[in-house]
This record gives C-alpha cells, sequence and structure tokens, in this order.
C-alpha cells in the first residue's frame, strides 16, 4: 500500500462563489448582501496510481480534473480528504517535492516571455540545482525528442503555439520529474503536433519510468498513451480501470458494420437485428446489445448469405463511450 | 541562492533591455512629481521672504533631489503586478518552483533600479544645478544613509507584499493599495518635508510606517537631522521592518490556503 506514486483519499474541494442575477437592481442588491453558494469542484475521489503509471483522467469541462491536478501539484488547499505524492504532502510545498514533480497546462506559459527559452532553462538549472553534466545531458535529449535545436535561441513570444508549447514541455521536464500532471498538453495544436507530443510522453514514460497523469479532451491521446483511465463527472469517480474494459463497463452495446454487394443496403431492412445508426450507400452500421451481438452476427451472415461483401463487430469508439458516461447518471464502477 | 540570483538577474536584465524606453519614461515620470513639489514650494517660500521654518530655497530643491533619489532606489510595485498575477492565474508557475514567488520579484525590482539609476542621476544634477541646491551632508550621514536606504527599500517591499498577498482573499488589492498610497502621499514626506507638517500631523507621521520609507533615508541623505536623531529614526524603519516581515509571513501562510488558481 506503500509504494504508491499518488495516493488519493476521499478527496474534496469546495468553492464558494458570490452569485447575482442580471440587471441593475441585482447588482445594487448584491452591494448589500451577496448570495454565496458553495460548489463542490471535487466531490471525495479515492484513487492510487503505482510508479511508471501512465493514466488518462477523463471527465467533462467542470468535472473537477483540473482541480484535482492543482491539489495533488500543491496549487490548492483542499477542503477535506488526504493525498501523498511521491510520499509528500502536495499542498505543504516542500521544496523536495515541488522538486520532483511538474505540472504543465497546456493553455499556460511558464516561460519567460521576452527571452531565448534557453536562457529560461538556464534560470531553471540554478532554481532546480541541477548539476550542469545532468542538465546538458537533459537538455540535449530534450532538444533530440522534441526537436528544438532552432526554437530554443529565438524569444518565445516569436514562437508559434505549437512550438512554444514543446519548448514548455522541455522547461516543464527539465528537472527530469519521477511525476508529471499533464491538463490538457495538445489543446489547441494542430494533428501532426498533437502526435509528436504524444510520442514524446510516451517515450519519456519509457525512458525516465515517470508516473503520468494526464487529462485531455482529444481521446486520440487517451487511446495512445494510457492503458488505464480515471473518469470522474461532477467531483465523482465513475470508473477506474482498463481503458479496455470501459467499454464493456460503461456501453453495453457493440457496433456491428454491414457490407453489401450493388449497394443493396438501402432497400434492405435491417431493423429486426439491431437499431441502426447509419445507412450509406452497400453499408449499414447496427448497434447490437452487448450479449446478443454474437448472435444477431450469426443470424445476419446466415439470412443475408451471398449479399453479404463484409462484416466487422467492435466495441463503439471510445468517444462515443465517453459522451454516454457524460450525458447518462451512472453509478460508480470500479474495475 | 547566489547563483540562482545571478541567474536570475542575467535573465531579468535580458528581459529589461527589450523595454529601454519604457524603463526611462517611467523614470521620468518618477520625477515629475517631487519636482513639481519643489517648483510649489520654491514658490511659497519666495513669497514668504525666502524661508519656511528651517527651509531655505535651496534647502527644498536639496531635499526634493534627495527624496527622488530615495523614491527610486526604494520604488516597489509589488500589490498592481501580484494581483493582476492572482487573477490571470500567472503565479501558478511560479507556485510550482522550488522558490519562493518573492525572488522573482526582488530581482524585477533590483534590475529596474539598475537601468535607471544613472539616467536619474543626470536629471537630479541637472535639477540641483538649476535649483542651486544646498546639501549640508558629512560623510556620517553618507554612511548612515545607506543602512537607512536599504532599511527603506526592504520596508517597502515587505509591506508591499504583505498588502499584495491580500489579493489570494479579494484578488482586487487596488483599492486597498491606492488607499495606502493616498496616505504615503501625505505622511511620507512628498507633499512637504515631514518636519514642516503640523504638529499632530507630524507626530503621526512618526508613528506610521510612510515616513521611514521616503522622508527619513531622504532627510539623511540631505543632512537635514541631526545624527542622533538620524540613529533614533533609523531604529524606528527598523522597528517597521521586522513588523512587516512577520506580517509578510503570516499573511502570506494563511493566504496561500486561499489561493483559488484561477483559470491556471
Amino acid at each position: 500500500m506503500t509504494d504508491a506514486v499518488v495516493d488519493v483519499r476521499e478527496l474534496r474541494k469546495t468553492f464558494r462563489v458570490t452569485e447575482r442575477e442580471e440587471g441593475l437592481a441585482a447588482t445594487l442588491r448584491s452591494f448589500v448582501k451577496r448570495h454565496r453558494k458553495d460548489v463542490n469542484a471535487v466531490a471525495g475521489i479515492t484513487f492510487r496510481i503505482e510508479p511508471g503509471e501512465v493514466v488518462g483522467f477523463l471527465g467533462p469541462n467542470g468535472a473537477g480534473k483540473t482541480t484535482t491536478l492543482k491539489m495533488l501539484s500543491g496549487l490548492l488547499h483542499p477542503s477535506a480528504g488526504e493525498a501523498s505524492v511521491l510520499g509528500y504532502v502536495p499542498w505543504r510545498r516542500e521544496n523536495a517535492f515541488l522538486g520532483r514533480m511538474t505540472l504543465l497546462m497546456g493553455n499556460r506559459t511558464q516561460l519567460v516571455w521576452d527571452i531565448p527559452a534557453a536562457d529560461s532553462f538556464r534560470v531553471l538549472q540554478e532554481i532546480y540545482r541541477i548539476p550542469e553534466g545532468q542538465f546538458r545531458s537533459t537538455v540535449n535529449e530534450l532538444t533530440e525528442l522534441l526537436e528544438l535545436q532552432e526554437l530554443v535561441h529565438k524569444p518565445v513570444r516569436n514562437l508559434s503555439l505549437g512550438e512554444r508549447m514543446k519548448v514548455e514541455f522541455a522547461a516543464g521536464l527539465i528537472h527530469s520529474p519521477s511525476v508529471a500532471f499533464l491538463d490538457e498538453p495538445t489543446i489547441g495544436l494542430d494533428i501532426s503536433m498533437q502526435v509528436r507530443i504524444r510520442r514524446f510522453v510516451a517515450e519519456y514514460n519509457r525512458r525516465t519510468g515517470a508516473t503520468v497523469l494526464l487529462t485531455s479532451h482529444y481521446m486520440d491521446d487517451v487511446v495512445a498513451l494510457c492503458k488505464r483511465v480515471i473518469v470522474i463527472h461532477r467531483g465523482r469517480l465513475l470508473y477506474d480501470g482498463p481503458l479496455a474494459d470501459l467499454a464493456e463497463r460503461m456501453a453495453p452495446y457493440k457496433i456491428i458494420t454491414a457490407t453489401l454487394h450493388d449497394g443493396a443496403a438501402s432497400s434492405t431492412d435491417l431493423d429486426a437485428y439491431g437499431t441502426v445508426v447509419s445507412r450509406e450507400e452497400g453499408r449499414v452500421t447496427l448497434r447490437v446489445d452487448r450479449q446478443v451481438a454474437a448472435e444477431r452476427t450469426g443470424r445476419l451472415v446466415n439470412d443475408l448469405g451471398s449479399r453479404l461483401a463484409d462484416i466487422s463487430v467492435e466495441d463503439p469508439p471510445i468517444e462515443e463511450v465517453i459522451d454516454r458516461v457524460f450525458t447518462s447518471e451512472q453509478t460508480t464502477v470500479s474495475a | 541562492m547566489i547563483r540562482t540570483y545571478r541567474a536570475l538577474l542575467v535573465a531579468q536584465i535580458q528581459a529589461a533591455s527589450q523595454y529601454r524606453v519604457q524603463s526611462i519614461l517611467w523614470m521620468l515620470f518618477s520625477v515629475i512629481r517631487p519636482v513639481i513639489f519643489l517648483a510649489a514650494w520654491v514658490a511659497v517660500a519666495n513669497s514668504q521672504g525666502g524661508q519656511i521654518g528651517a527651509y531655505d530655497v535651496r534647502d527644498f530643491a536639496a531635499y526634493y533631489i534627495c527624496l527622488s533619489l530615495v523614491s527610486n532606489l526604494t520604488m516597489s510595485w509589488n500589490a498592481y503586478d501580484f494581483e493582476f498575477e492572482v487573477r490571470m492565474g500567472r503565479l501558478s508557475p511560479k507556485l510550482l518552483r522550488p522558490l519562493h514567488p518573492i525572488h522573482y520579484s526582488v530581482v524585477e525590482n533590483l534590475v529596474w533600479k539598475l537601468t535607471t539609476i544613472i539616467p536619474l542621476a543626470i536629471v537630479l544634477v541637472f535639477v540641483a544645478i538649476t535649483f542651486d541646491a544646498r546639501f549640508r551632508t558629512t560623510p556620517v550621514h553618507l554612511l548612515l544613509f545607506l543602512p537607512s536606504v536599504l532599511l527603506a527599500a526592504a520596508l517597502a517591499f515587505l509591506s508591499g507584499w504583505a498588502l499584495a498577498t491580500l489579493a489570494f482573499w479579494t484578488t482586487r488589492v487596488h483599492a486597498v493599495s491606492t488607499f495606502w498610497d493616498r496616505a504615503a502621499f501625505i505622511f511620507a514626506g512628498q507633499i512637504a518635508p515631514l518636519a514642516l507638517l503640523p504638529g499632530p500631523l507630524q507626530t503621526i507621521a512618526l508613528a506610521l510606517p510612510f515616513g521611514y520609507i521616503l522622508g527619513v533615508p531622504a532627510e539623511i541623505l540631505r543632512g537635514g537631522v541631526t545624527i542622533p536623531t538620524a540613529l533614533q529614526l533609523m531604529a524606528g524603519q527598523v522597528v517597521w521592518v521586522v513588523i512587516f516581515y512577520f506580517a509578510f509571513q503570516r499573511v502570506w501562510r494563511v493566504g496561500i490556503r486561499q489561493y483559488s488558481a484561477v483559470g491556471a
């Protein structure tokens, strides 16, 4: 039980926010009396992450993901509950803890805007007290992995968003942290840059054995990097387990795609086999209950006979599963 | 820590070098107010036979020149920057590193002073010649001025940070710091040398911290106070530095728990 890198128990964060209705009268009233409301951003979550794991932290906007990451990196004090990261209580913000972790936020900059990143790296070297030899080898490694050669000598303000993000990654990892909290690391980046960042995170994890907790709205990030996901919604934990099992647990159906010869799909009535989701020229997609998927597939093959050109049975796309989780009120499922 | 400061200084000088014109303009702006007061007091003194209290026209000139220099050396704008950083979530990256955010501020402050002190000195020499300023400074005054201006800078900086830290609760410290600045305007020796304030106001001024930031080191530099008085006033500076050091520590410790890391 003591080996977990991240150990979270019943963690809660309640924000007190001021509310007022629109209009001048409400504004004037608010001078005298303010309506305050407690918002439970994180409503008691518990999980553990073992050394070297790359875990996807999923949830819709406002689910409490970023608030949790801020607590785990020591930026926020929780309202209740406990957490330990690398054996430290994060919000005590001991230097020994801060020197071994990083929080990277896709839409935030931590570099000095007006000077080249290489100079910011030097400042970070002194702040984190990185010996010269280690500093050089880390910078070389990050430069190679992220292809930074051309970028580190330009003032940060002259870099494009994607270029800046790569440099931010290097700055955030320059002290070789054992734990990395990545909050939307690929937000706003084009596809090829997303792919590069993904490859980099995977390679960084492989080379250093660092533990990574990652939030992203791009399911491709999660599929490429995380074997395990933690899903939260409205501050509560909905699912914690293998990504591969998420569909089975959260979406009790499979997708059958049948391709027919001669474009006969439009005239063929397949409603009897399941819910028709789409019907294109020669290609019908059906949603079928997980339990009866095999039997329906067999019947389709039999009934359609030689008219069938191809058939496939798959789990629904991960985006669809996640969407389903967030739009329906599910009870906590733990794998 | 020395190596960290050196690295921060280098980076800050590089960043500041991109905004040279802005720095010079700010410096000139900070001199305008004392020069206006100087001109006003010169006019008043001339209309009253050339003397008000212990100050004649040349003493006023020396006082406001010293005040401009002290003002530049002790200036602290943390409250404004810090409120912005808290409100925009810009404080978060600094809180994530194993270095207290106050150190970045110390370095910014030092660099601003380093980059503006020479042009300021040129402007002040010009003012001194124009108004024929008379300094009564002795070598002992000069010797005392150094620790006194350091204490004043520490006091300005720590009181600024203690106030700025209120941003953890309100994220709108601007009103508080404006009130603070207005009080400083009267009690710090800007509107008039502390010695010329009417009796009760002078007593109040000496009980408040503001005068120990500007008026006290300015008078020590001008040689406007005796050595025993200078030492007494410096003891007052020490007391206020200690008070604000502990106040800042306390407010920071409690405040950091309130930080809501808005948007970041």
